[in-house]
């Protein structure tokens, strides 16, 4: 991971035909040049055409150059931009021919996007200044004057782009924006449209720092609420602030003091208040300064210096085992692939961080930023958070979509999302459409699953029906996830999610897109309608005019999102051996932690060959503390040992410390973002480094609470369901399993109570116990042998007058209280009760006891209804508290 | 057969009903007299009437101080096993924790250690299981179906004298000794937990039947969290202080020790969703899952893209990182070493723990009292049970016995 072996460009490499011609045939296109001049040798002549605009063998580009000074002493304020409405002179190159194959693809890649005058031409051209790398009179000159100032192994780290991300002469807003796009033209030069992966980096000891105190942030904003604050809201609230009519991120002058004090932390430095970016964007950069820059920027650092005054610092635990300390940006730079865009038609990739436009840096003109408008958020991690808002580009750049995807009739769409749920439903996350009703194409959610709209003749106008992908398969989740859409005529939709071809299959393949709207706008996380919003992150998002092969998507999946550091802890003073690290690799992982991965023990002296070295628990720290939350390499134990350890790759950590993980595997703890990326200070610390050692003592657990709130719960309950059901068993004599019984069992069991609480017992449930009585001694005087024994002497065949006179009432009432009520028991009502009830009528005037209520028969008084009065006067008792309660 | 309902409602009010009810209810004010704490012991254990003859006997004990003999006598009644044990057991054997659930291996295998006053600490770790007696006609244990013990339902047959756990549970099931973890690994259980999912819903269930907790009672955010699976997003929703703050608090406790399960999975046909017919599956020695490549089932490598940082299982070794941190008061037993492989030890680390102990007698506290403990009485009774639960060698019964005893009133 941390050799020199990424491949790099040579002599040999396969010159990029297929890129560059189409490239130059997607510019030609969209400019409507005939694609018999594309390959003529780059001799056009086109006279006048709009800025931007780029051609095969001709070039448009802008520029502002160091030579001119475009910095004047008042700043970045006062720079001048040119008129994007200027007409800029294309330049035809009449030249000698480019001598290799080579010096073609850079003039294709590079010199022709950067030689106009509105880009480097007016500079560095045959007449400017050194170096000539736009020299507009002799491609080869040029050539080798690039070669000064690229690294083509490493576009990134350029002289051409580190130049002008520092400041030099963007010809947007944006220094991150025109870097970005130097370096699409430098990669497109190196590595074309082939599948070269560089991952090369060149571990260089950083500079040694101990772990220092910190200032930490408190929980509490008062005291910045009553220092900075007012500062901010009184000046910077135009615009730093949610409620400002264009709102732009951070919100540190939010009208809401929470708010305001979570977007400011990572703009202050603590430590050295006058390093605070609050301070530099007003001192050194000129940014917005209400009155005099100078003066305000020492207004704000007073603020801040107060503020920090009156936080407590942190001081290290100095007993703890520890390496040396780093900053995330002292780490080196480093990527794990390169992601494959050679027919990338729009790309972004919101570096910027800040501000109200998202940059296309795809280098493809016209540029098609994307305005941001309602509630969004820049992640520090690049990316945007969509809460209730969008960003969407004009319908007059979104034109090139158009216009480049009907050139070849397909496309590929890709983002690295994070849905903020799975329960959005209807929502959009990129589109290109006009409303809800009438798109090109719209990549959306609903629940757990990705829609791909796409219009077509096979389709309706809305690109409906929707592609999407299986319900059961439940692909979308709310993290990060890497979703390609892909169309062409053959294949139709498909969807990748995470390099994963899903299941989804059109089954409305075919058809071409011949019925698009060139007038329809691009636009994320929401419809332009602004009626569909979908909610979540967006850290990537790039438009193909080809469809990607499995193997393009692969390797921009492993590509990943974001920017990563190889971090060098210096351990050497425990370990004996010289220029000895442990290394991670680092990244910001969101808006609110850091990955911490893979990391690996190497010393930078080659004639080193350690042997012997234990490390054991180690944790990583962040601002003068050990971070308490998401540690993962706090059971690491191994040794280092000469048979293990390589001098170009050391010995890894993690096949070490996790079982099963091979080489290519990878491992990472979360560590939570404090003062954010330019001011967290991390260092390691161990339980063992060599002869070092600390032991790692946990805080003591507090026993909880378990004092009781003296209440009232009742201390009787009803029977639940089944102990009704064989308490009645056991009470009459009946079986449980006699088919009436459960007949009847099974429709009321769910309405019995099922818990034993009496406070919940409902007159729903009574009517179930009732039913169940009812049951019960339906069966019990339906059995001849059971109610003689039960009502022994009853007289069951004789009319109700006969059988209830002389006794009978006695003897039913009397067996009842005996089977059901038991005797001696107190807890039970008296038998007085029961006669009450059942006999004397003592429930209310008018009522005569049930037994004489039910004797009341003018018709049908018979045996028959003998039976009925004593199944009544059973199912009274047994239906009642008497069983219920227990 | 008379349907005589319509003229019940009919001629005798509703009205009447609801008022005979309350009416009776309220008699019930005052408690006196052994027979009363009689029926109240029998009605609680056993959760059915008693005779008069059962009422009087106990009653007898009652009155010679002998109260916890008067509760054994109650644990005599089918009740106890057919009603009361199977009602308070039956809502652990799934996920929705209903009780209307059918009688199942599960179920019956905790009945049967009850009855015979095993080691409760049993349930989670032993090679057992306990089914119906071979003559009683019924259909042999199945390996993909639950029809055994419904017919044992079906036909409300004492479950005190006709359960028999003698043939271990390998012998039965086929499932290597090894790989048996008492009811963790009953059919019941797998149908349940081992369905879908990640095996976490076991780990979980587990806890929340038999610890008496749910994860979030046990969140403990300062615990590593390098055991962690790839498929725990550590930015959910693009925001990972929802992991740090919420996430990481369970599952890294959680996953080390459900990695004990790795090598389980529940097999069922997508015809029959439920898995009515579905049957546990376990990988022994030499059998590699084609997902993973190892003994692990594939449902421990899914989602590996939400987090390919995290953890990837590579067998069934679990460890406890709640024997250290504000978990360590669960009260883990020192004699066990806190690490080991597969459910059987993971069974045991966890009925070993003074939460075991104390749940299983909060939960016998509430069944029999029908109240959660309300005082610092209470409180010490139940610490008292608890001693008396470990020093009867966790014999369920005793806690049975103490709690009527506690709550038969004055």
């Amino acid at each position: 991971m941390n050799t020199a072996n990424g491949a790099s460009r040579t002599s040999s490499d396969a010159p990029n035909h297929y890129f560059s011609g189409l490239r130059c045939l997607i510019n030609a296109l969209n400019k409507g040049i005939e694609k018999s001049r594309l390959f003529s040798g780059g001799i056009v002549a086109r006279g006048m055409v709009a800025r931007r605009s780029v051609a095969c063998g001709i070039a448009v580009a802008a520029l502002f150059l160091s030579g001119c000074d475009g910095h004047s002493s008042s700043g970045a304020e006062n720079q001048q931009f040119p008129d994007t409405n200027e007409l800029v002179a294309v330049v035809n190159y009449t030249g000698p021919a480019a001598a290799t194959t080579d010096i073609q693809n850079f003039k294709l890649n590079v010199w022709d996007n950067l030689v106009t005058d509105d880009r480097c031409g007016r500079c560095h051209g045959v007449s400017g200044q050194s170096p000539q790398f736009v020299n507009q009179d002799d491609i080869n000159l040029a050539y080798a004057a690039a070669n000064t100032i690229v690294d083509l192994s490493n576009p990134g780290e350029s002289r051409m782009v580190t130049k002008v991300a520092g400041g030099h002469n963007c010809w947007e807003a944006s220094d991150t924006f025109c870097a970005d796009v130097i370096q699409g033209y430098i990669s497109n030069w190196a590595f074309g449209s082939s599948e070269v992966i560089d991952t090369a980096v060149q571990l260089v000891a950083p500079i040694d720092k101990p772990v220092s105190s910190s200032k930490n942030f408190p929980d509490d904003a008062a005291s910045f609420g009553s220092t900075l604050y007012p500062l901010l809201t009184e000046y910077c609230a135009g615009c730093h602030s949610d409620s400002a009519s264009v709102p732009q991120a951070p919100y540190f002058a939010s009208s809401d003091l929470d708010i305001a004090y979570e977007a400011v932390q990572s703009k202050l430095d603590l430590e050295t208040p006058s390093n605070s970016r609050l301070v530099v964007r007003l001192r050194d950069e000129f940014h917005n300064c209400w009155s005099d820059c100078s003066a305000n920027s020492a207004e704000l650092e007073a603020a801040i210096t107060l503020f920090a005054d009156g936080i407590e610092t942190t001081e290290v635990d100095l007993n703890l085992v520890l390496s040396r300390a780093l900053n995330l940006l002292d780490g080196i730079a480093a990527k794990k692939g390169v992601r494959y865009k050679a027919n990338a038609i729009a790309v972004y990739e919101f570096k910027t961080g800040e501000g109200e436009l998202a940059y296309d840096t795809s280098g493809i003109d016209p540029a098609m930023h994307l305005t941001l408008s309602g509630d969004v958020d820049w992640l520090g991690s690049w990316g945007l958070r969509v809460n209730d808002g969008k960003a969407q580009a004009t319908t007059s750049a979104s034109k090139k979509l158009n216009d480049l995807i009907l050139a070849t009739g397909e496309y590929s769409l890709e983002a690295w999302v994070a849905p903020a749920n799975v329960v959005q439903e209807d929502a959009r996350i990129v589109s290109y459409s006009g409303g809800t009703t009438v798109r090109n194409f719209t990549v959306g959610q609903t629940l757990y699953n990705y829609d791909f709209f796409n219009r077509s003749t096979t389709t309706d106008g809305n690109g409906n029906p929707a592609l999407s992908t299986d319900d059961d398969a439940e692909v979308l989740q709310a993290t990060l996830q890497h979703v390609v859409v892909t169309y062409d005529p053959a294949n139709g939709r498909r969807i990748y999610v995470n390099a994963e071809l899903t299941d989804a299959v059109d089954t409305f393949a075919g058809g071409n897109l011949s019925e698009w709207d060139d007038t329809f706008a691009f636009v994320l996380g929401n419809e332009v309608s602004s009626d569909r919003l979908w909610q979540g992150s967006i850290r990537y998002v790039a438009v193909h005019n080809r469809v990607l092969t499995d193997g393009q998507i692969e390797q921009n999946f492993q590509a990943g999102v974001g920017e990563i550091f190889y971090m060098l802890f210096n351990v050497s003073e425990h370990v004996d051996v010289p220029d000895a690290y442990v290394v991670f690799i680092v990244s910001q992982f969101d808006g609110g932690s850091y990955l911490f991965a893979n990391p690996f023990f190497i010393s930078l002296d080659s004639a080193q060959q350690p042997d012997g070295i234990t490390i054991k628990g180690m944790r990583i720290g962040i601002n003068g503390r050990e971070a308490l939350v998401g540690q993962a390499f706090t059971h690491l134990d191994f040794v280092v040992q000469q048979a293990n350890y390589s001098i170009e790759t050391g010995v890894s950590m993690i096949t070490q410390y996790v079982p099963g993980v091979s080489d290519d595997e990878e491992f990472g703890a979360i560590i939570a973002l404090e003062k954010g990326p330019e001011s967290d200070e991390f260092f390691l610390s161990f339980e063992q480094l060599g002869d070092s050692s600390n032991v790692f003592v946990e805080a003591s657990p507090i026993a909880a609470d378990l004092s009781f709130l003296e209440n009232t719960q009742p201390h009787i309950g009803v029977r639940t369901f089944e102990e009704i059901s064989h308490t009645m068993s056991a009470m009459t004599g009946i079986a449980v399993t006699h088919p009436d019984i459960v007949e009847t069992f099974i429709k009321v069991k769910q309405q019995l109570p099922t818990a034993a609480d009496i406070e919940g017992f409902l007159a729903s449930h009574q009517m179930a116990v009732t039913q169940m009585s009812i049951e019960y001694c339906n069966a019990l005087v339906d059995d001849d042998g059971l109610r003689s024994s039960f009502f022994p002497g009853f007289s069951f065949n004789a009319d109700p007058d006969v059988a209830f006179g002389g006794g009978g009432t006695a003897i039913v009432v009397n067996a009842l209280i005996a089977n059901m009520m038991g005797v001696g028991l107190s807890v039970q009502p008296d038998n007085s009760d029961i006669y009450d009830v059942l006999v004397n009528g003592d429930l209310g005037a008018g009522y005569n006891g049930l037994i004489d209520e039910l004797n009341d028969c003018p018709i049908d008084c018979n045996a028959a209804r003998t039976e009925i009065i004593v199944k009544a006067s059973c199912a009274a008792v047994l239906g009642s508290a008497v069983m219920l309660i227990q | 057969m008379i349907r005589f309902h319509t003229i019940w409602l009919s001629k005798f009010n509703l009205n009447y009903i609801w008022l005979w009810f309350l009416l009776v209810t309220c008699s019930f004010s005052v408690l006196a007299g052994d027979r009363d704490q009689a029926k109240r012991i029998h009605d609680r254990i056993s959760g059915v009437h008693a005779s008069d003859a059962v009422i009087t006997a106990m009653a007898a004990d009652i009155t010679a101080g002998n109260a916890l003999d008067a509760a054994y006598t109650a644990m005599e009644n089918d009740g106890f096993f057919n009603v009361t044990l199977k009602n308070m057991i039956t809502p652990w054997t799934n996920e929705a924790q209903t009780v209307f659930a059918p009688l199942n291996d599960y179920t019956a295998t905790v009945i049967g250690v009850v009855r015979d006053d095993l080691d409760f600490r049993l349930i989670l770790s032993a090679d057992l299981l306990y089914v119906g007696n071979s003559g009683l006609g019924l259909p042999v244990y199945g390996n993909n179906n639950n029809l055994h013990y419904e017919a044992l339902e079906d036909q409300n047959i004492s479950l005190k004298d006709h359960l028999v756990g003698t043939t271990p549970q390998s012998s039965i099931t086929g499932m290597p000794t090894a790989a048996t973890a008492g009811v963790l690994t009953s059919r019941a259980a797998a149908q349940a937990f081992f369905i879908d999912g990640t095996n976490r819903a076991m780990f979980r269930f587990t806890l929340l039947n038999h610890l008496c907790t749910d994860l979030e009672g046990i969140k403990d955010l300062n615990r590593p969290a390098d055991r962690i699976r790839q498929d725990v997003s550590r930015s959910p929703g693009g925001d990972s202080s929802i992991f740090l703050n919420h996430c990481i608090g369970c599952h890294s406790g959680m996953d080390p020790l459900a990695q004990s399960f790795a090598y389980y999975e529940f097999e069922y046909d997508d015809e029959d969703p439920e898995g009515e017919q579905g049957r546990l599956v376990y990988n022994d020695a030499g059998q590699v899952d084609p997902d993973t490549g190892t003994r692990v089932q594939g449902k421990y490598h899914i989602n590996s893209n939400s987090f390919k940082y995290g953890f990837i299982t590579p067998d069934d070794r679990w460890d406890n990182y709640w024997r250290d941190g504000q978990n360590s008061l669960l009260g883990w037993d020192n004699s066990l070493v806190g690490s080991g492989s597969g459910a059987k030890s993971m069974g045991q680390e966890l009925a070993h723990s003074e939460a075991f102990a104390q749940c299983q007698v909060k939960k016998v506290f509430k069944t029999v009292c029908l109240r959660e403990p309300l005082s610092e009485d209470d409180n010490s009774q139940i610490d008292s049970m608890v001693s008396a639960f470990k020093s009867s060698n966790y014999q369920l019964k005793r806690v049975f016995a103490d709690s009527a005893v506690y709550c038969m009133g004055d």
